[in-house]
């Protein structure tokens, strides 16, 4: 684990909506290593998700520099950013933002759709993905025929199919019950652990940041713990 | 326009007033007792400008098409009405002798028979203007004498060949116009002397003559001098735009006419307009000395004013007809409209809920925004239309150019007031339902956003619908199948097919299984063909709203069929387009969505293709008419030069006339055709009718035994038209009549007074015997005649009334009746336009006026398209309803799917794919609409133009305008491109971050 795949430099965001200027980050500098799983945590409104957003390229940045896997994400053009968010990169989300007019795998096949698979081998390996994450046999329901823990099984198979070098979690337990949530991480965690992908959660939950490698505390738009915990 | 379908303007304009005020005091009051309400209503219309503006513009829809329509019937009335004023002035009323007034009588436009007028004596003048001294209303009494013949001025050699001849008696003109100059200079008969005239200004220019110049009157075969000492701009009443006038007592010595007159005029008080008023008081007051006396009192400027309303009504009507389209089209898109306002509001809507607002709260807070949105929408789309008929009416303008109608808009509040409050009735009853049917929200589901259930089929309200409406659709077959309603029938046979697929759910049966065959069997039934429809209602009446209904139902049938198979159709959509690169991730998205929302993209699709397919129809008729006037030698007969020539100086026998002539010759013709027409009485024998005026037709064998007119229907014994030419030669009593004079359904303008054949319609297989009685008022002769076939709708020059032999109409007369009109039949070597002129030259003394018979069709083909186009241009503002719709709903999906975009936008969509996949999505309903609508009503136009080929028409033939089809498709695909493509932009401008930011 020696390699950064991620580095953030001096990073700042800040909002203005013409009445009210928000520096949701004030200066971070991170770095965080190829196949580590980071949780960020921190309270309301201290800039965990705005750092998520930056650093997978999702939102720009107002100053500093964003590195993922030596490309300047920061300075890359919208087409090129959305382009390498596509092929190297997972998202999984608190409200799973499955599209509900899409069934389990079709949800799953268009991240693979998306980098030009051709339809059938997408159909396949979303399959295999819905397998991985104990899925089988589901593919077909929409997201409204299934449970919080599924959809977000789901979501994570949509994250982990293209075989991404980092994921992106966002409260990935939030609405989930204690028991989901710990089936989920162990999943997530498994996951990790097998195809050596980088994982980034963001989350409250202190059990669920405890699974990972290493906690990052925020505060008012800093960084004010990193905390290395060895294998969780 | 004074009528809508028979209701009068005044009074519904009043009946809509108190609707409109009552409407608007009860949600004033109850907005002033919710006023919160009020301001959470209000409030809600600026949150998103766009929308509103598409709100606004498919509410107007109605009001801007009621407007459009009744202001272009408003500016045909307007103009008819000046142009009939015009000739008629100050005139109300003109006495006359029986059976002259023949304005009842349907003629053929191309044709102009007149009769020498009967003359009385002058005597009768006294009488009537002693009668009338003592009615109040009646402002002038004056004897008169109007003659038509043909005028010369030597010196120019410049010529008309009929123009009105007036002889006035100056001392009794008081109260009528008055003859000015151009320097507004009153011209007095009086003044003249014998072989003086003064003319109007367009004789003047026409023949190039002013005072001091010598004209040449044909009033009989020998030509009279008369010397020009006067040109008058207007006053010469009642006449045409080329008259002159002459003291009434040369006008009798020149006819020979001492101490007779053909016309007493009468004049109300009042201006020109207000003066027809009197016109029942002047006509009682006459009604006793009229009988016995052969005279008759016509009341012309009332039938003007009636003529040009009914005209104005006729287009309103036709233009409301197909309108009716436009307009359920703009019904469903305010539905559509409220119910996504709805579901963008649900989880605001459920949390008032929650907190303690009543659900007849949520239907005020809806109603309050819908009556704000209706209120401007209205009076945008009243304005609009008035635009819009301008521009309607322009067109109109130079169709009837050929005609010699000026047409001047004219602007009539009535009908804009009548157009904003029946629009705004319409619209606001359309939301008062849909704000019922959103107030009916589960409080917990609309907070957590969960999608409402569908209404079971199980419960005790499905069980009921599935049973009460195969019921019901019984019922009202059995009222259509006895009372012999073809409409009702046919709407009772769809509530069943309706109603059974809700049964066969409780069943079990699959819904697609149950719900296609629904579908098809509505498209199958509304578009069976006529003649299969009367094998089964052999008796059953037609009506108008037949047309109206069969779209609603096909389109109906053909939505439910395409949208619960949707997902086949998409499936083989993907399957089809999914292997272009990069287009499957796309094509996954914007095809999912639509089916999702069946009901968004049902109501859609029932829309835009409802407007394609009116668009449609159009289209295949004014094809089908194209082409028919493109044989114009089937509508002419065969013939091709026809004539008309005065009755003051008819040619005695054409034959040797054209022999004598030093450049035409006779063997260059083919033959020629003469008609020779005489002003009789008629009814059907067996009827109870009472005696009509009209003018019959008399022809001669060259007609009979070369005219290739078909026959819509033939009397039993005949097998071939050819058999019935001959034998109205050759057996004593026979006639052919027009196709105008028999029924047909849903006969739209005609006039309830003209005499029409009854027994039988145009459709119907086969002919009964039908017997005419024909009385002569002059020889008092009278005749039986057996109608041995009724001519097709395209025999154009018949006269647009009966033709016998000449002998026949000889027998009636008791003397040789002198043709006035002919038909030239010209060799092949010989040219139409130079043998017309040279005819025209050659017979400029017997008035003669010639047309080539192709051209006037092409003319007439000409203006019959521009007319179509209008219709095709009026049907394609439906297509705003259309676009609008889809704007609607790529507006709404943008807002509803922000946050999913940014999953999209997250998973590496870039922002041309996510404004490509919103153009797909409304590029499937648009497109789906759009073929849907050429299907349907490539197949409704089939049933038509069989129907109406069958029905008299037998040059129509059903064509495909693939040109126009092509044109329509692509105007309605790019306009609902357009319409999309700014929402679909936005989408794509979503920054993932925020739209995230959303949960």
């Amino acid at each position: 684990m020696e390699e950064a795949i991620i580095k953030a430099t001096g990073v700042h965001k800040t909002y203005d909506t013409g009445k009210l200027t928000v520096n949701a980050l004030k200066g971070v500098d991170l770095s965080i290593q190829r196949g580590e799983m980071v949780a960020v945590m921190g309270p309301s409104g201290c800039g965990k998700t705005t750092l998520l957003n930056v650093l997978s390229g999702i939102d720009d940045v107002t100053q500093g520099q964003v590195v993922i896997d030596n490309s300047f994400i920061d300075q890359m053009p919208d087409k090129a950013c959305t382009r390498y968010r596509a092929e190297k990169m997972g998202f999984v989300f608190q409200a799973y933002n499955l599209l509900p007019v899409l069934s389990a795998v079709e949800n799953v096949e268009l991240s693979l759709l998306v980098v030009g698979v051709k339809p059938g081998d997408a159909r396949r390996q979303a399959q295999e993905a819905l397998a991985l994450v104990g899925l089988a046999g589901e593919e077909h329901k929409r997201p409204m025929e299934m449970s919080g823990g599924q959809q977000q099984r789901v979501a994570i198979a949509r994250a982990l199919v293209n075989n991404p070098a980092i994921v992106w979690a966002d409260e990935p337990t939030g609405n989930l019950d204690s028991e989901t949530s710990v089936e989920v991480m162990d999943l997530l965690r498994r996951l990790n652990k097998e195809k050596l992908q980088t994982f980034v959660i963001v989350t409250h939950d202190i059990a669920v940041g405890r699974r990972g490698d290493r906690i990052i505390r925020m505060a008012d738009g800093g960084i004010v713990e990193d905390l290395y915990l060895g294998d969780g | 326009m004074e009528k809508l379908f028979g209701i009068p303007m005044n009074q519904l304009m009043v009946a809509l007033l108190i609707i409109f005020g009552v409407g608007i005091a009860v949600m004033a009051l109850i907005a002033l007792r919710n006023r919160v309400l009020l301001k959470m209503a209000v409030r809600n219309i600026p949150r998103r400008r766009t929308q509103t503006i598409l709100v606004v513009l498919g509410l107007m829809m109605a009001s801007l098409l009621f407007s459009a329509s009744f202001s272009t019937g408003d500016t045909l009335t307007h103009s008819i009405r000046l142009e009939a004023l015009a000739e008629i002035g100050e005139v109300d009323v003109i006495v006359q002798t029986e059976g002259q007034d023949v304005s009842n009588q349907d003629f053929d436009p191309t044709q102009d028979f007149s009769e020498k007028p009967s003359y009385f004596a002058q005597t009768y003048f006294e009488t009537v203007r002693e009668r009338l001294s003592s009615v109040p209303e009646v402002e002038g009494v004056a004897p008169l004498i109007s003659e038509v013949a043909p005028v010369l001025a030597p010196t120019t050699r410049l010529s008309e060949p009929q123009i009105d001849i007036l002889g006035y008696a100056q001392e009794w003109m008081d109260g009528f116009d008055r003859l000015v100059d151009s320097e507004g200079n009153t011209l007095s008969v009086s003044g003249l002397t014998a072989g003086q005239v003064y003319v109007s200004s367009e004789i003047s220019q026409k023949l190039e003559v002013g005072s001091g110049d010598t004209i040449m009157v044909f009033l009989g075969p020998l030509p009279t001098d008369l010397e020009v000492v006067g040109v008058y701009e207007k006053g010469a009443n009642p006449a045409g735009k080329l008259s002159l006038v002459m003291p009434l007592s040369d006008l009798q010595t020149l006819t020979g006419t001492e101490g007779m007159i053909d016309s007493i005029i009468i004049t109300n008080k009042g201006d020109v307009l207000q003066g027809s008023r009197h016109t029942d008081v002047v006509l009682s007051s006459l009604a006793p000395l009229m009988e016995g006396n052969d005279l008759e009192a016509v009341p012309v400027k009332r039938d003007a004013i009636d003529v040009a309303n009914e005209a104005g009504s006729i287009f309103s009507t036709i233009f409301l007809i197909f309108g009716q389209f436009s307009i359920a089209a703009g019904i469903l898109l305010i539905f559509l409209i409220f119910v996504m306002l709805a579901a963008e509001r649900k989880r605001e809507l459920g949390i008032a809920r929650a907190v303690g607002m009543q659900r007849n709260h949520v239907v005020r807070l809806f109603a309050f925004e819908g009556a704000v949105y209706s209120l401007i929408a209205a009076a945008v789309g009243a304005l609009l239309g008035v635009a819009v008929a301008w521009i309607m009416v322009r067109i109109i303008g130079i169709a009837f150019g050929q005609m010699d109608l000026n047409l001047t808009f004219a602007l009539n509040w009535r009908s804009v007031i009548i157009a904003y409050t029946l629009g705004m009735a319409i619209t606001f009853a359309v939301v008062l339902i849909s704000s019922w049917r959103v107030s009916r929200l589960n409080i917990v589901r609309a907070i957590r956003d969960i999608p409402e259930p569908s209404i079971s089929s199980k419960t005790m309200k499905g069980l009921l619908l599935a049973v009460m409406v195969p019921v019901l659709g019984l019922m009202l077959t059995v009222v259509g199948v006895q009372g012999d309603q073809m409409t009702a029938f046919l709407l009772g046979v769809s509530l069943v097919i309706i109603g059974l697929p809700l049964l066969a759910r409780r069943f079990g049966l699959p819904d697609r299984a149950v719900f296609t065959l629904a579908g098809l069997g509505l498209v199958v039934l509304w578009l069976l063909p006529t003649d299969v429809r009367s094998s089964i209602l052999p008796d059953a009446q037609e009506g108008m709203e037949l047309f109206f209904l069969s779209g609603i139902m096909i389109i109906l049938g053909a939505v439910w069929t395409v949208i619960y198979n949707s997902d086949l159709l998409l499936a083989a959509i993907v399957r089809v387009f999914g292997r272009i690169r990069g287009l499957p991730p796309v094509l996954k998205t914007a095809v999912s969505y639509p089916m999702k929302n069946r009901f968004r993209t049902g109501m859609t699709l029932a829309m835009f293709s409802l407007v394609v397919f009116t668009i449609m129809v159009i289209s295949f008729f004014s094809h089908s008419m194209s082409i028919m006037f493109e044989d114009t030698e089937r509508l002419s007969g065969g013939f091709h030069i026809r004539a008309n020539t005065s009755y003051a100086n008819p040619i005695a026998d054409i034959q040797t006339a054209i022999d004598e002539t030093d450049d035409l010759v006779l063997n260059d013709f083919q033959t020629i055709g003469s008609f020779a027409g005489a002003r009789v009485k008629v009814n059907q024998e067996g009827t109870d009718q009472k005696l009509s005026d009209f003018y019959i037709q008399g022809v001669n064998t060259d007609y009979t035994d070369n005219v290739t007119y078909d026959f819509a229907m033939m009397a039993q014994g005949y097998d071939s038209p050819r058999q019935v030419w001959q034998a109205l030669q050759d057996e004593s009593g026979a006639v052919v009549v027009s196709s105008m004079l028999v029924p047909v359904e849903g006969n739209l303008g005609v006039d309830p007074d003209a005499f029409r054949l009854e027994g039988f319609r145009l459709t119907d297989g086969t002919m009964p015997e039908i017997y005419i009685q024909v009385y002569d008022p002059i020889t008092e002769n009278e005749q039986r005649l057996r109608v041995i076939g009724v001519l097709d709708q395209s025999a154009f020059y018949t006269g647009g009334g009966m033709i016998t032999s000449q002998e026949n109409v000889n027998t009636l007369r008791s003397q040789v009746v002198l043709p006035q009109s002919y038909m030239f039949w010209l060799k092949d070597s010989l040219d139409a336009e130079a043998t017309a002129k040279a005819l025209e030259s050659h017979f400029l003394e017997n008035g003669m006026q010639t047309e080539v018979m192709a051209d006037e069709i092409r003319q007439n083909a000409s203006a019959t398209g521009m007319m179509f186009n209008l219709f095709q241009g009026f049907m394609g503002l439906g297509l705003v309803v259309g676009v609008a719709a889809l704007g609607v709903i790529a507006a709404r999906s943008v807002v509803e799917r922000r946050q999913q975009i940014g999953v999209l936008r997250a998973l590496g969509f870039q922002k041309s794919m996510v404004q490509l996949s919103f153009l797909l999505e409304s590029s499937f309903i648009a497109l789906l609409g759009i073929v849907l609508g050429i299907a349907l009503g490539s197949g409704l136009s089939y049933n038509l133009i069989a129907e109406m080929s069958s029905g008299g028409f037998e040059g129509m033939t059903y064509q495909v305008p693939w040109l126009n089809i092509v044109v329509v498709a692509i105007i309605a695909y790019g306009a609902s491109l357009l319409t999309t493509y700014l929402p679909a932009r936005q989408a794509s401008k979503v920054y993932p971050a925020k739209a995230l930011r959303y949960e």
